[in-house]
């Protein structure tokens, strides 16, 4: 393994092991979960529940068996759930919530690039101008809102969607919708405004100059330079498009991680949003990775340390 | 850029064929909670949302209709035997999902897996409902006693949710297959499957003892979102949902899909007044507070008529109800004289919390009101959660009171509001920080120590006068449950909440 891979993967231990503090210490500090499962139950009862749930020993022996047990992929028993171990919960919920990134993601990019390039070549014509006042639009729609008007027109209106769900392919299409219509207007803005700064270097003049056709300089020529940020820009939305999963599975219904991290946070269930929380941010991390060795890849002068 | 219009169209095209809006099934009945409950083993949590999925898959011995009357179930006939034993006969040839014979080992197997006899930490987080049940003896294939540690007027209250599973079945399938995958009991409806976070699917089971239900399948959706289960109705991709606000009636009422259905419940809202603290701890400024609030005006403007004023916190509904004791009137005059005599004739300072965010306007007007007639109020209105539950029932910190609603459990029996709400013995619920009424304690004690219905009528009417005058809160009003059903359906909602769906009925 390359002593940069070697490097990634130690700054993956340790974001992961900072975000799993930080989650274990704002969930202890934010309550009782025993006073919140009985909450009319003589104080000797909750001693009880403690004890059995090991709430009772000091913080830092607490945190010591969890990243103990997290090293064995131990996350523990959920409280709510009865008796159901925290990471089945995570996990049984997580493809569904990856592939809504996922798609969402995809989606956003096949709109970004084309149009992003498009109004970059045609900077200042009608194209363009619809293009940044869509960007406008786009980023000032909070998720929740876009969802909610996709529904009333698509769901409620027209009736071509369902409403809410996950059992479909039908269904599948307005939450992906909302996500990217979050991202999408980000990554155009990225794709337009590093096109328009390679599109005017000399080797692009360069290569046009040599007859080599219109799209060629566009697709491979300039596009591979004004890669960069863009990739950059993804990797860092893949982690905001997980967090506004959250909000779009609970519009419409879908049974993601999200909403079982956020149920589990309402009803203090300890392990659940720790197994949560630590899983996305290894997905985070591990696709912050990529990033770094995509970079390697796009331009071989970059020199990582 | 055709090729792009063309293919947006034909996606559009195949996505509206497989919408299931438009699949509807008509045999099928689909109602939307916010949540599901952990579990679908009815002993093993507490939660709203799962009682009415429980109530329509089990029995128990005991039912109400619609009129709240008490009705045979499982049990076809009762009394009681002396004030602590009461003895039930069974219903016969009651048949389970899996084909089983109900029997009198399956009753008393339910009750003791939820008491748990001679075992210290009790898993049901139920128990607290029925531990005054001591002993359940069975006498003979159809009779049990149950018998109670002392007199216990609730009992039968607690019993029309008490849900009778089959023993022999837990015992092969265990308790952890029968809350997920193999949930048997001897309801209108069976187990189909449930999908975590989606639905739970459920069939008509064609050997329940009261005859079909309507609807062959009855499917219980899970859409956190309000906005999303409003859209849903409207198309019909639900038929039934539930606490649709005041601002949302008039929009589902003239709907060409949905009608709205409401009925008054139990939950009943109040400010409850820190009485060891200036000023609350002054009859007169707590008077004073009463006479501020225009209920009437809330109920019409805030509420869309949907609520009823009440004189104290008990429930017109419930067991012990004083009518004769009437309700303070809007006289903001005389909360300014009352004031005044108090000791506060320039008004005075208070601080007011609440977490009931769903209803922040009434918070809102309520403050605005007090602080009309001199009773400046500084308003906190806190997120649901851990933190406001320590700061309020850990600590009892919220002075000087705080704006909430309490819903008995859907216990019709004045005990099941007094008790929590002013009773201030120290596991109690929120008296213990708040309420100082001398002898209020003792009659509420006595109200539950004894089965004379007569006798505890007596005691509630006396504690409903006594708190009328200490008014130990400010008195509002029971809100309504209010549900928006398809057109295609015909269902009425209930007083005690209930999804009673057997007797929900295709409209032709």
């Amino acid at each position: 393994m390359s002593p940069f891979l070697v490097r990634r993967l130690v700054r993956l231990v340790v974001v992961v092991l900072g975000v799993s503090l930080v989650t274990f210490a704002i969930l202890h500090a934010s309550g009782d979960p025993v006073s919140l499962m009985m909450p009319e139950a003589p104080e000797a009862d909750r001693a009880v529940l403690r004890q059995a749930l090991g709430l009772h020993d000091p913080l830092p022996v607490q945190f010591a068996r969890f990243v103990g047990n997290t090293v064995t992929g131990n996350f523990g028993k959920s409280f709510f759930h009865h008796g159901q171990s925290a990471s089945a919960l995570v996990l049984e919920r997580m493809p569904t919530t990856l592939l809504l990134t996922v798609l969402s993601m995809t989606l956003a990019l096949m709109v970004a690039l084309p149009v992003g390039i498009y109004s970059a070549v045609r900077r200042g014509r009608t194209v363009d101008q619809l293009a940044t006042g869509t960007v406008f639009l786009g980023q000032s729609m909070p998720v929740f809102w876009t969802g909610i008007m996709l529904i009333l027109l698509f769901g409620v209106q027209w009736r071509v969607l369902p409403v809410s769900g996950w059992d479909s392919w039908a269904a599948v299409l307005l939450p992906t919708a909302t996500l990217s219509t979050f991202t999408a207007p980000l990554l155009l803005r990225i794709v337009r405004s590093s096109m328009l700064e390679v599109i005017g270097l000399d080797y692009v003049r360069t290569a046009r100059a040599k007859g080599v056709s219109e799209s060629l300089v566009i697709w491979r020529h300039a596009l591979k330079n004004a890669a960069l940020p863009l990739v950059t820009v993804t990797g860092l939305q893949f982690g905001l498009l997980l967090g506004g999963a959250v909000i779009t599975e609970t519009v419409f219904a879908i049974p993601g991680v999200g909403r079982l991290i956020v149920g589990a946070i309402r009803q203090l269930d300890f392990p659940v949003v720790q197994a949560g929380v630590f899983m996305l941010a290894m997905i985070v991390v591990s696709v912050n990775v990529m990033v770094d060795v995509l970079y390697l890849y796009l331009n071989p002068q970059i020199r990582i340390r | 850029m055709k090729r792009w219009c063309a293919l947006a169209l034909g996606v559009l095209a195949l996505a509206g064929a497989a919408s299931p809006a438009a699949a509807q099934a008509k045999d099928a009945l689909v109602v939307a909670l916010v949540s599901h409950a952990p579990t679908l083993d009815p002993h093993m949590h507490f939660e709203r949302v799962g009682i009415l999925v429980n109530i329509n898959m089990f029995d128990s011995l005991l039912h109400k209709n619609r009129k709240l009357e008490y009705e045979p179930s499982l049990a076809t006939s009762w009394k009681t035997l002396n004030d602590t034993t009461w003895e039930f006969k069974l219903r016969k040839g009651v048949k389970f999902h899996n084909g089983d014979l109900m029997t009198a080992e399956d009753v008393k197997f339910s009750f003791d897996r939820v008491l748990e006899p001679g075992k210290e930490k009790k898993k049901s987080p139920q128990y607290g409902n029925i531990r005054a049940i001591k002993e359940v003896r069975i006498v003979d294939a159809d009779t049990i006693h149950l018998v109670t540690d002392k007199p216990f007027p609730l009992l039968l209250e607690r019993l029309v949710f008490f849900p009778i599973v089959p023993k022999k079945h837990i015992e092969k399938v265990g308790d952890e297959a029968f809350g997920t995958t193999a949930t048997v009991g001897t309801g209108p409806w069976k187990f189909v499957e449930w999908k975590r976070d989606q639905h739970i699917r459920l069939e008509a089971f064609d050997g329940h003892w009261r005859g079909k239900p309507a609807f062959k399948n009855l499917i219980i959706r899970n859409i956190p979102e309000v906005a999303t289960q409003i859209a849903e109705i409207k198309t019909g991709g639900v038929d039934l949902i539930r606490n649709v606000s005041a601002d949302l009636v008039p929009e589902l009422k003239s709907h060409a899909q949905t009608y709205v259905s409401s009925a008054p419940i139990l939950r009943v809202h109040y400010v409850e007044l820190d009485m060891r603290e200036a000023p609350f701890d002054k009859k007169a400024v707590r008077q004073a507070a009463n006479y501020a609030v225009d209920k009437q005006a809330i109920i019409q403007k805030l509420m869309g008529g949907l609520g009823q004023q009440v004189a104290t916190v008990v429930q017109p509904p419930t067991f012990g109800f004083e009518p004769e004791v009437k309700p303070f009137p809007y006289d903001p005059k005389k909360a300014r004289e009352l004031l005044a005599q108090a000791g506060y004739p320039n008004g005075v300072d208070i601080t007011l919390h609440s977490a009931f965010v769903e209803f922040r306007p009434i918070f809102e007007a309520i403050t605005q009101m007090l602080t009309e007639v001199g009773i400046r109020v500084n308003a906190r209105m806190w997120d649901p959660g851990p933190a406001w539950n320590k700061f309020l029932q850990a600590e009892g910190k919220a002075t000087n009171g705080y704006y909430g609603s309490w819903g008995n459990y859907s216990v019709f029996d004045a005990d099941a509001v007094l008790h929590p709400l002013y009773h201030t013995e120290p596991g109690g619920w929120i008296g213990k920080w708040y309420t100082r009424v001398e002898g209020l304690d003792k009659l509420i004690d006595e109200g539950r120590s004894t089965l004379n219905q007569a006798q505890r009528k007596r005691t509630y009417s006396q504690i409903q006068k006594l708190i009328r005058e200490e008014t130990p809160g400010i008195f509002l009003f029971t809100q309504y449950d209010t549900l928006a059903i398809s057109k295609r359906v015909d269902y009425a909602a209930r007083g005690d909440e209930w999804l009673w769906l057997f007797d929900a009925k295709p409209k032709r």
